[in-house]
């Protein structure tokens, strides 16, 4: 018995839920964006799976451009959180409530 | 076997990202995220993906892992303290959208059923690089120049984000090195002139601004020394 494509789908949806419960019950920014980056990973992979069991390539190709936005979103991302530990000292999301500087 | 592979892996996956979202030292999570890209890597290539593998080890893995790192040793963050200002209510909405995640999840195992389509053998060239590399560059052509864009504008906006001072204003910190400034911080007369004063030493930009705003620019200067 190989793996079915609903075992890569499902494998997805526990990561992408584990993904939503960090971001909601994290409190650190970057942990927070750590769990984006996992929801991310999981959508790549159920991407990979339709994919491969679909045999179309575009499913990869989508991958690779959600990796490109994952990147661009990590430089930004690390920068503005530079930018708000540099201004309050803390990287408590609750802390940055108020988006003037 | 590959049962076995798929249940180790998977069983790799979501253990690391269980760990991650437990952790409290943001150093560790980092560290379990790790796993969880290698795992992913691995599932990747039993599914007939090796270029996205490779990419996903080496962009994720590598390049943005290593920056989250760095990150976080550059601000030497503390771990999370217990006491929760949050209100009490964000932790139940939690459990309870995990909960119907979870079971949506199990729907899928248990009434969804067994695919009919088969995996991908490796007769099929879909995953290697050279087919990605065709689709890219022709089907998805536009969403490849856009995507460079988006790059640019990513390189922009980090260093625009992340350097000290930024823009010169009100708050404004003169800088060793070339200083172009607007007419009007040296003249308060000459708003709308365009012309930038460009100076390009920390003294000569010091000295021009001490005219009209020279106490602010001199405190300005102290507190850069003082950083």
């Amino acid at each position: 018995m190989t793996p079915q494509l609903s075992w890569y789908l499902a494998l997805s949806a526990i990561l992408f839920t584990i993904g939503v419960v960090g971001v909601i019950i994290k409190r650190n920014v970057i942990s927070m964006f750590m769990c984006i980056e996992l929801m991310l990973n999981a959508v790549n992979l159920t991407f990979v799976a339709f994919s491969s069991f679909f045999k179309d390539v575009s499913g990869q190709l989508f991958v690779f451009i959600v990796m490109t936005v994952a990147a661009a979103e990590a430089a930004v991302g690390l920068g503005i959180i530079l930018a708000i530990f540099r201004n309050r000292e803390s990287l408590d999301v609750d802390e940055a409530n108020i988006l003037k500087l | 076997m590959l049962t076995l592979l798929f249940i180790l892996f998977a069983g790799l996956a979501i253990g690391c990202a269980v760990a991650m979202v437990a952790q409290r030292n943001p150093l560790y999570s980092a560290i379990s995220l790790v796993g969880v890209f290698i795992s992913l890597a691995s599932l990747y290539v039993m599914l007939a993906a090796p270029f996205i593998a490779a990419v996903q080890i080496i962009v994720y893995a590598g390049a943005i892992m290593v920056l989250v790192i760095f990150v976080i040793m550059l601000l030497n963050v503390e771990e999370e303290d217990h006491a929760s200002l949050r209100p009490r209510y964000l932790v139940p909405a939690a459990i309870v959208m995990a909960a119907m995640l979870f079971a949506e999840a199990a729907f899928i195992i248990y009434f969804v059923g067994d695919s009919r389509n088969t995996p991908v053998t490796n007769t099929s060239d879909v995953g290697l690089t050279m087919s990605i590399g065709t689709g890219l560059f022709t089907i998805y052509l536009l969403p490849f120049e856009i995507t460079s864009i988006l790059l640019l504008m990513a390189i922009v906006g980090a260093m625009t984000l992340a350097r000290r001072g930024g823009l010169l204003s009100e708050g404004a910190r003169v800088v060793p090195g070339m200083q172009v400034l607007p007419r009007s911080i040296v003249d308060k007369s000459s708003v709308g002139d365009a012309a930038p004063v460009v100076t390009h030493t920390t003294d000569e930009a010091a000295a021009l601004l001490e005219g009209p705003v020279g106490t602010r620019a001199q405190t300005r200067i102290k507190d850069s020394e003082l950083d």
